[in-house]
């Protein structure tokens, strides 16, 4: 078992944003969460990553409890999320944002930038070289050397993923990877998220748009106002009348 | 024992300024999201305009009054001028600006009043024994004017329409700004509330000790001591805290010697950011 | 006219020092560095009491800075992991108690007579020989700080620091820990500026407590803000902004003697404050523009 997600719960004040909330991912699934907006998905997906501390509930990655890991451990385990809104290092290129994702940079320590520099730069090169393979993975040759902060939001989801795979991950968490993404960028994201899987990268991911994840995941959870309602094969849930009345009774199309 | 009640005594009216100043920070903290660095030299300003205002009317009350309104005052005008605009930018840009704003207040009183002390007028009063320790008549005036300032505080944020909504805001930005909570009056309610308690803040404190250009920035520390420690945003906690610190400092005398005692602020603030930076009665989100 | 531009450019170079570790830790990281005056001041009391005690000046410079160092760390280990404005407030409280420690521990510091009499680093030289050759050695630390900061912009280790300005919560993403270079940002900011301070001691002949209050660190921010955060040469810029009008004050008493001195530290506090205010409103990117393209 990759993941396993047990009773998570997180409230604010009375309000329970996040409620006992359950979800298990074997190796290699590509697992979907769906549900209306506040439907507490983003908070959860914080939660599992570390960047919020829950009330109650814990997280098992790969056979080992998280406990209180901060987020910064998270990811180095293994357990890299996106953001729902990109946050890429606005003022840095498509390559150094990549280039930054490196783990275990030597030249990240200011003693080795100026006593070891020859090493520095032998790693450096090294790391151009994977952060090459993932431009040209990703189809971002063309804007490799432009300020990330101008790139539109499907470039940016896209160089968000990047800096993901750069990092080692091997559960990737995507938080709306298709929101704001034009049709075309859609079918190649979902396309590039099937080869990383089949490379051996598992995935889980919040969408609204429900026919392209629908598509592209092996198992799919629907949240509403904190809860799972329901669970399983994507075909199922989306057919659940549950769910359609969750999705209904949110406005959500 | 009675050495030991009198500087606890001593270090409750201490506390008691270092409250009211920390209540000032903590409010622009929950409500305007930043540490307000000029909160101190609203304090100077205040005592100032009090000493102003007593050599005017002839009253201390009366010139207190005025000093109150003085503080009030500017820290609206600061808010038009200041902060409004930063706005939606980083907190560090409001920061920035009110420690600007602090030098600025403490320079035009340095120009204005020169750098001399100033004391207010005040009848001297013998002491009186209560329990064995002795009390200064004054400091119970002070204690009393403090305790009232505090009780109206809380009756403003809790029982009027404009305090409800100054604790929504509070508590949460967004979901008050999407139920449609004017933030303009609410700002404006803030500034004036926060700059009248500075001003009090720094009129007692001006008359228990002396008044000059630095005697408020010199309360920042204590000042943000205590928001921090009664959890910064939490208007009883920022009271709490400045007892605590104010009674600290007292008990902290005899042992640190009088010079050290303003490092007791740093020590506790320092402990509480070690052991519990969300404070004691604070929330945990936002602390990182 | 000569000795006094040397004088103003030892004194420049003093604050480039200064205004290079702040530059560092704000411009380039977003670490919010209320007290850099403490660490000046800990440079300056250190290299001055070794050297007044017989210890060589090249190594009582080297222990100012090492002191200055040393002192950041515990500073740095209880607050930056926090909010960044937990950091600005016990930074400034830090400062605020360095100055209180050297007031009231008088067997040591003299308290607030100061110590007079510091030992000149090139002893046995005529005094504008002294001069010329300490604006050398100044030159040449600014010159070797300007040069190690390019190499940091350029290093993995920059590339790091400026995605923490840009996002922290993205760098935690990532799984790296913001702290740790946030903490290593602190000590050469402070190393820097300790050894700031040893020159300074050793350049005027005497310390006192009240050279090092907090309007010493602002009218560093205000140089690094004016020159444009993150540049380098903004900082160069905003350094020679800062001397201009420093120096421009003092030759106003000349010119007009009338306006005590007391009166004129008040009009350059109020004058710094509102240009504070004023940058960070209108003009947060500095006079020479965008600080993206340092």
């Amino acid at each position: 078992m990759t993941l396993e997600i047990k009773n998570m719960t997180k409230a604010y004040g009375g309000l329970r944003v996040v409620d006992d909330v359950s979800i298990t991912m074997e190796d290699n699934d590509i697992i979907g969460v769906i549900g209306p907006n506040g439907a507490g998905k983003s908070t959860l997906f914080s939660l599992v990553t570390g960047f919020l501390d829950g009330n109650s509930g814990s997280v098992t990655f790969q056979g080992k409890e998280l406990g209180a890991a901060s987020a910064t451990v998270r990811a180095q385990a293994g357990l890299v999320r996106t953001f729902q809104v990109p946050r890429e290092f606005s003022h840095m290129t498509v390559r150094e944002n990549l280039m930054a994702a490196v783990p275990d940079q030597l030249g990240e320590n200011l003693l080795n930038t100026f006593f070891r520099p020859g090493q520095v730069a032998r790693q450096e090169v090294e790391s151009a070289a994977k952060v090459e393979e993932t431009i040209a993975f990703l189809k971002l040759s063309a804007v490799a050397d432009v300020p990330s902060g101008s790139l539109s939001g499907g470039q940016k989801k896209l160089l968000e993923l990047g800096r993901a795979l750069m990092t080692g991950a091997k559960l990737i968490m995507l938080d709306e990877p298709f929101a704001g993404v034009n049709p075309v960028l859609i079918g190649e994201l979902s396309e590039k998220i099937r080869e990383l899987n089949a490379r051996g990268i598992g995935f889980l991911i919040i969408e609204h748009d429900l026919g392209a994840l629908s598509k592209l995941v092996h198992k799919m959870y629907v949240m509403d106002r904190g809860r799972l309602i329901s669970s399983g094969d994507p075909a199922a849930v989306l057919s659940d009348p549950v769910v359609r009345e969750a999705y209904i009774g949110g406005g959500v199309t | 024992m009675t050495g030991f009640a009198e500087l606890l005594f001593s270090g409750l009216m201490s506390g008691l300024i270092i409250g009211l100043a920390g209540l000032a920070v903590t409010l622009v903290f929950g409500i305007a999201r930043f540490s307000n660095a000029a909160t101190g030299d609203t304090m100077t300003l205040g005592a100032y305009g009090a000493l102003v205002g007593s050599a005017f009317t002839g009253s201390v009350i009366l010139g207190s009054l005025i000093g109150l309104a003085a503080g009030a005052l500017a820290s609206v005008v600061s808010y038009l001028l200041v902060f409004r605009p930063l706005q939606g930018r980083s907190p560090i840009s409001s920061l920035l600006a009110s420690i600007g704003l602090a030098f600025f207040i403490r320079a035009i009183i340095g120009l204005v009043f020169g750098h001399d002390q100033n004391v207010f007028q005040l009848d001297i009063v013998r002491p009186i024994k209560f329990a064995g320790i002795r009390i200064q008549p004054n400091d119970l005036k002070f204690a009393a004017v403090a305790i009232s300032t505090l009780a109206v505080v809380f009756i403003i944020l809790h029982l009027t329409p404009i305090g409800r909504r100054m604790r929504a805001v509070a508590d949460n930005p967004l979901l008050a700004k999407v139920s449609g909570i004017s933030p303009r009056p609410v700002m404006l309610a803030l500034w004036s509330i926060a700059g009248a308690v500075s001003a009090i803040a720094g009129i007692i404190l001006g008359m228990k000790t002396v008044v000059s250009p630095e005697s408020g920035w010199e309360m920042l520390l204590p000042a943000f001591a205590a928001a921090v420690l009664g959890g910064i945003g939490h208007p009883i906690g920022a009271i709490v805290g400045g007892l605590l610190i104010g009674v600290a400092q007292e008990l902290a005398t005899p042992f640190v010697g009088f010079t050290y005692k303003i490092a007791v602020s740093f020590i506790v603030l320092l402990l509480v950011l070690l052991i519990r930076p969300k404070g004691l009665f604070g929330r945990s989100e936002g602390v990182r | 006219m000569e000795a006094y531009l040397i004088a103003i450019g030892i004194f420049a170079g003093i604050y480039l020092l200064l205004a290079l570790g702040l530059n560092l830790q704000f411009g380039m990281t977003g670490l919010i560095n209320f007290g850099h005056v403490g660490f000046f001041c800990i440079g300056a009391y250190t290299s001055a009491l070794l050297a007044t005690n017989g210890v060589p000046v090249a190594l009582s410079l080297a222990a100012g800075g090492f002191a200055a160092m040393l002192a950041a760390w515990p500073l740095g280990v209880v607050s930056i992991r926090l909010r960044e404005d937990y950091f600005a407030i016990a930074s400034l409280g830090f400062s605020e108690i360095v100055r209180l420690v050297v007031t009231s521990e008088g067997w040591l510091t003299k308290g607030v007579q100061g110590i007079p009499g510091i030992p000149r680093i090139f002893p046995g030289v005529s005094s504008q020989m002294q001069s010329m050759l300490m604006f050398g050695l100044v030159m040449v630390l600014c010159l070797l700080a300007i040069l190690a900061m390019r190499r940091i912009v350029k290093s993995p280790f920059g590339r790091m620091i400026e995605a923490i300005r840009d996002n922290e919560e993205a760098v935690r993403s990532l799984g790296k820990e913001p702290a740790g270079f946030k903490m290593q940002v602190l000590l050469l900011g402070s190393l820097l500026a300790g050894v700031a301070g040893g020159l300074y001691a050793h350049y005027i002949g005497y310390i006192s407590p009240d050279q090092f209050i907090p309007f010493i660190t602002f009218q560093i921010w205000m140089a690094i803000i004016m020159g444009g955060v993150g540049r380098i040469s903004g900082t160069v810029a905003g350094v020679i902004i800062l001397m201009t009008f420093l120096e421009g004050s003092r030759f106003l008493r000349d010119v007009a003697p009338f306006i005590p001195e007391v009166a004129m530290a008040s009009i350059r506090l109020g004058v710094i404050g509102l240009a504070l205010m004023l940058f960070t409103i209108y003009r947060p990117q500095g006079l020479m523009g965008d600080y993206t393209k340092r």
